[in-house]
C-alpha cells in the first residue's frame, strides 16, 4: 500500500513516468509512453518548427527543401512533401511523424496511420499558433525547456512589435505573392498578419480566399502607397518591375517597391519575428517617402 | 495443335507476370535481401521487412497489376467496338468524367475513401451522358460514337481545367498528382481485382463474337451475332473497367492503347487469346512501371505515367520496326 | 434443305417509289441469278433477304417462318451471306476466317473442335486457297480474299446461299471454278440466291433469274423465259446481239 503511494507521488512529480500529450492543428490529440526520439518531419516548415522546438537533434528524416536550420540539409530524405517515400520512412524507423495539415497525400497519410505510425499534425495559422506549436511539439519531444523558452521569447517579441507601432500611421500595402500568375494574400494569412502588425493595411485584406488571384487593373485601382515581395536573399530582383511602367502609381512615384527575404516570411515559424521587424522596419522607411 | 503456340505465349506471358510481381516485392528505396525476402514469405524475418513487403510493396504490386490488366482490357475491348487500333480507354471522355468527380470531392475537402467514389460516379455519369447522347441520334456508328465521346470528353477537359484555374493554391498539387496518374493512391488493391476478374470471366464467352463482330456489323448479324446488345454490353462493361482502374490510380495513361496493339502485332488478331494475354501483359507493364517509378530516382517518387511512356513508346516502336 | 419465299415483298431504297411487289419462292436445287444496272437495289434485296435491313412492304419467309421473328443465330444456321465489300481493320489468318463460319453452330463456351476444322480445311481446299491457310487476310490479292469469303460461307454450311457478286476480282478460271461449285451446291440441296452483274454468266448456270429494274419494276421466272433480248435491253438501257453455240446462249453489246 505504502509502496503504490510512493510510485504516485514518484509518477506526479516526475512526468518522465506519465504519457505526454498533445492536440496538433486538426484538432487530434497524441499520446506517447515517451518523449519521441525518432522524429520524422513531412514538410520544409514542420522541420524547421521542430528544430526551433529544441528536437534538432531527435529529427532523423526530413522531406525535400528543408533547407532551414543548414543541420537540416544533411537530414535523410523521404521524398517530397507532395509524394513521400514511404519506404525510406519506414526504414528509419520513426516513433513520431509530423505531417503538414494541407500538404501531405491524405492516401499516404492514411497507411502511415493504418501502420500505427504516431502522427501529429500541424499548420500554424496565427501568432500565438506559432508559439502554440512550439511547446507542443517540445512536450512530445522532452524538450520542454528550450521549447517553451523559444515560443515566449517569439510571443514576447511579437507583443514588443505590437506595441512599438501600435500608433504607428497607416500605409496602404499590395504584398504581391508570385509574379505570374499575380497571386496576393488576404489578412487571415499570417503575411497579412505581420503587415497588420507593422500598420500596413493590406489592400486585398477583405477578399474571401487565403491567396487570391488578382489581376493588375484591381491593382491599379487600389493604388496602394507600398509593394512588397520576397526574393531569395531580399535583394532586388525583376519581380517588380513590371509596377514600373505605372507613373500613376503611388508606390511607383514614392519609390516604395520594398523587397524582403522570402523564406523567412513565407513559412510560420519563428524567423517570422526577424522577418516581421525587418517589414515593420522598411515600412516605416517608407512612411517617410 | 493449331492452339501450341498461343498456349505457350500466355505461359510466357503469365510467367513474365509472376516474375514482374517477385521484382515489386524484392525491389524499394529499401533494399530487402534475397535471403530475408524469402524469410518474410515463409513467415519470419524483422518486422520492418515484414512491414515494407506485406503492408507497403503487396498491396501496391497487386494495385499495379490490377489497374494495368484493366486497362489493358478496356482498352482491347474500346479498339474492337469503335474498330479503330488507336482507340484506348479514355476516348470517350470517361477518365474526364471521373477526374471532374475527384477534383470536385478534393476541393469540397473531403477523405480519400469520398474522393474515389467520386471519381468512379463521375466515370459512370460520362459513360451514360455518351451513351444517351449517341443513342438519342438514331441510328448511330462507331464513327459517331467516336465524335460524340471526343466531344464530350474535351467539355470534360474544360471543366478540368477551370478547376485547376480557381483552386487553392494549396489544393494544386495533390489534383495534380491524381491526374498524372499515382499507384500509391490505391490504398486496397481488392476491389480493382475483384472487378478485373469477374470482367474476365464475363468477357471470356463473348471473345468469339468479338472476333466476329470485328470482321463489320452486318457481317457479324449475318453469322447470328445480335450485334446492338453485343456493343452496347461490350461499351459498358469497356466503362466499368476504365471507371475502376481511374478510380484506383488516377489517369495513368499510354497502357490501355498501347499493350493490346503490341499484342495484336505479335499474336494476332484472336480476342480468345488478345484479352487474356491483355490482362497478364498490361498488368506486367504497369507492375514493372511502378516498381520503376519508385526506385529509380528514390527517395524521389516519380508518377508511373512517365515511365509507362518511357518503357512503351520504344519497346512499341522496336515491334512495329520488325513486323514490316 | 430450305425455302425462302417473299410475300408482296418492296424493298427500301431511299427515296425511290414503291417498286413492283416480288412474290417468289426459292427452293432447294436453284440457282438464281439477280441482274440489273448499278443502283437497282440487288444488294438490298439481297440484304433484306437475309433479315439484315428492313422491308418498306411485305416480308420474307424461311420455312414458313417471317425473318422477323426469328434470332439472327437461327437465321444463321440456315442462311449465309457473301458480301460485296468487308473490312479488314483486324485482318484475321486464312484459316481463323474460314474458321469464323461455324460461329453460328458453337456455344459460347465451346471453342472449334477437329470437325469444324476439317469443315474449314476442305471448304479451303475447294476454293484453292488452302495454301494460304497461315496468311493474314491483308496480304492476299482481291481475287483471293474473294474465295477466302466463299469458302467461310462454305464452311457455315447453311441451307440457303446468298452471294453479292461471287465472281468480282476472280480470273476466269476461278470465276467457272466458283461457279461450277455452286451448281454443284445447289445440286446436292442447297437453294443459291445471287448477285450478277454479267448476264453471259447467269445464261450458263443459273435456272431461274429475277431482272431487277432501276425504276422498281421486276419480273422473274426461269431463266429461259427471263433472258430475252427485249428484257435486257430494256433493263440496261443498251442494245444486244444474242447468239447462240453449243446449246449456250451469249449476249454482247451491240455497236
Amino acid at each position: 500500500m505504502i509502496f503504490r503511494v510512493f510510485l504516485l507521488f514518484f509518477a506526479l512529480i516526475s512526468g518522465a513516468f506519465a504519457d505526454v500529450c498533445a492536440t496538433d492543428d486538426a484538432g487530434q490529440s497524441l499520446c506517447l509512453a515517451v518523449p519521441a526520439q525518432r522524429i520524422a518531419t513531412l514538410s520544409p516548415g514542420a522541420t524547421e518548427l521542430t528544430f526551433a522546438a529544441g528536437a534538432g537533434d531527435k529529427v532523423i528524416a526530413g522531406v525535400n527543401y528543408s533547407d532551414y536550420p543548414p543541420a537540416a540539409l544533411k537530414l535523410p530524405r523521404v521524398g517530397n512533401h507532395t509524394r513521400i517515400d514511404l519506404e525510406a520512412l519506414m526504414a528509419l524507423k520513426p516513433d513520431l511523424v509530423i505531417t503538414w495539415v494541407t500538404g501531405n497525400p491524405p492516401a499516404q497519410i492514411e497507411l502511415l496511420e493504418e501502420l500505427g505510425i504516431p502522427l501529429f499534425a500541424i499548420e500554424p495559422r496565427t501568432f500565438e499558433g506559432v508559439s502554440s506549436v512550439l511547446e507542443r511539439l517540445s512536450t512530445l519531444a522532452g524538450t520542454e525547456e528550450s521549447g517553451f523558452a523559444e515560443a515566449e521569447r517569439f510571443r514576447k517579441g511579437i507583443a514588443d512589435i505590437t506595441e512599438e507601432y501600435r500608433d504607428a500611421e497607416p500605409i496602404s500595402v499590395f504584398y504581391q505573392v508570385w509574379e505570374q500568375p499575380l497571386m496576393t494574400i488576404n489578412d487571415d494569412h499570417l503575411i497579412g498578419k505581420v503587415l497588420q502588425l507593422c500598420g500596413g493595411v493590406n489592400v486585398f485584406g477583405d477578399m474571401p480566399r487565403l491567396v487570391p488571384r488578382i489581376s493588375a487593373e484591381v491593382v491599379l485601382e487600389a493604388n496602394p502607397d507600398a509593394i512588397l515581395t520576397g526574393s531569395a536573399e531580399g535583394e532586388s530582383d525583376g519581380q517588380l518591375d513590371r509596377w514600373k511602367e505605372y507613373s500613376g502609381l503611388s508606390a511607383v512615384v514614392r519609390n516604395n517597391l520594398i523587397f524582403v527575404p522570402a523564406s523567412p516570411i513565407s513559412r510560420p515559424t519563428p524567423r517570422l519575428l526577424e522577418a516581421s521587424k525587418l517589414i515593420c522596419q522598411k515600412l516605416e522607411v517608407a512612411r517617410g517617402h | 495443335m493449331w492452339w501450341r503456340p498461343v498456349t505457350r505465349a500466355l505461359l510466357s506471358l503469365g510467367a513474365l507476370a509472376l516474375a514482374a510481381m517477385m521484382l515489386a516485392l524484392a525491389m524499394g528505396s529499401v533494399t530487402v535481401p534475397l535471403p530475408d525476402l524469402w524469410q518474410v514469405i515463409q513467415g519470419d524475418g524483422s518486422a520492418l521487412y515484414r512491414t515494407l513487403v506485406w503492408e507497403l510493396r503487396l498491396p501496391r504490386a497487386v494495385a499495379a497489376f490490377a489497374t494495368g490488366g484493366l486497362l489493358a482490357v478496356a482498352g482491347a475491348l474500346m479498339q474492337v467496338l469503335l474498330r479503330n487500333p488507336l482507340a484506348d480507354p479514355y476516348i470517350l471522355g470517361l477518365s474526364g468524367g471521373a477526374a471532374v468527380g475527384a477534383l470536385l470531392a478534393m476541393l469540397a475537402g473531403m477523405g480519400t475513401l469520398l474522393i474515389s467514389g467520386s471519381a468512379f460516379a463521375g466515370a459512370m455519369l460520362a459513360t451514360l451522358l455518351v451513351f444517351g447522347l449517341a443513342h438519342g441520334t438514331g441510328s448511330w456508328t462507331p464513327s459517331r460514337l467516336l465524335l460524340t465521346g471526343v466531344v464530350v470528353a474535351s467539355g470534360w477537359g474544360a471543366v478540368i481545367t477551370l478547376m485547376l484555374a480557381i483552386t487553392p493554391s494549396h489544393k494544386l498539387p495533390g489534383m495534380l498528382y491524381w491526374l498524372m496518374g499515382d499507384v500509391s493512391y490505391a490504398r486496397t488493391p481488392w476491389p480493382a481485382l475483384s472487378v478485373l476478374v469477374v470482367s474476365i470471366a464475363l468477357i471470356m464467352p463473348l471473345a468469339r463474337n468479338l472476333n466476329v463482330l470485328a470482321r463489320g456489323p452486318m457481317q457479324a448479324a449475318a453469322l447470328g451475332v445480335s450485334v446492338r446488345p453485343l456493343e452496347w454490353s461490350v461499351y459498358l462493361l469497356a466503362s466499368l473497367l476504365t471507371a475502376t482502374a481511374v478510380t484506383a490510380a488516377g489517369s495513368i495513361g499510354f497502357v490501355g492503347l498501347i499493350v493490346p496493339h503490341m499484342l495484336r502485332l505479335v499474336l494476332g488478331n484472336d480476342q480468345r487469346v488478345i484479352l487474356p494475354a491483355s490482362v497478364l501483359a498490361g498488368g506486367t507493364l504497369l507492375v514493372l512501371a511502378d516498381t520503376l517509378a519508385r526506385t529509380v530516382i528514390a527517395p524521389e517518387q516519380l508518377p508511373v505515367g512517365v515511365i509507362t511512356a518511357l518503357l512503351g513508346v520504344p519497346m512499341f516502336l522496336y515491334l512495329l520496326h520488325r513486323s514490316r | 434443305m430450305s425455302t425462302l419465299r417473299t410475300r408482296d415483298l418492296i424493298i427500301n431504297i431511299p427515296e425511290r417509289r414503291d417498286g413492283f411487289a416480288l412474290n417468289m419462292t426459292i427452293e432447294p436445287g436453284q440457282v438464281w441469278g439477280v441482274l440489273g444496272p448499278n443502283g437497282a437495289g440487288k444488294t438490298t434485296l439481297l440484304h433484306t433477304l437475309a433479315g439484315l435491313l428492313p422491308a418498306r412492304n411485305g416480308w420474307v419467309e424461311l420455312n414458313n417462318a417471317p425473318v422477323k421473328e426469328l434470332k439472327r443465330r437461327a437465321i444463321a444456321r440456315q442462311l449465309g451471306l457473301v458480301f460485296q465489300e468487308r473490312q479488314d481493320t483486324f485482318p484475321a489468318t486464312v484459316m481463323e476466317t474460314a474458321l469464323i463460319g461455324r460461329h453460328p453452330w458453337l456455344s459460347p463456351w465451346e471453342s472449334e473442335q477437329g470437325e469444324d476444322q476439317a469443315l474449314a480445311e476442305q471448304a479451303l481446299h475447294a476454293l484453292d486457297v488452302d495454301g494460304l491457310s497461315n496468311r493474314l487476310l491483308n496480304t492476299l490479292s482481291g481475287g483471293e480474299r474473294q474465295r477466302v469469303a466463299i469458302a467461310t460461307l462454305m464452311t457455315q454450311n447453311p441451307d440457303i446461299w446468298l452471294l453479292d457478286e461471287p465472281t468480282n476480282h476472280l480470273d476466269l478460271h476461278h470465276q467457272v471454278k466458283v461457279m461450277n461449285l455452286l451448281r454443284n451446291q445447289a445440286q446436292s440441296g442447297k437453294t443459291v440466291f445471287m448477285c450478277l452483274h454479267d448476264l453471259n454468266m447467269a445464261a450458263r448456270w443459273c435456272s431461274h433469274v429475277l431482272l431487277l429494274y432501276t425504276n422498281g419494276d421486276a419480273c422473274w421466272g426461269a431463266a429461259e423465259s427471263m433472258l430475252v433480248p427485249e428484257a435486257l435491253e430494256r433493263l440496261y438501257n443498251q442494245r444486244l446481239i444474242s447468239l447462240k453455240k453449243d446449246g449456250l446462249s451469249v449476249f454482247v453489246p451491240a455497236p
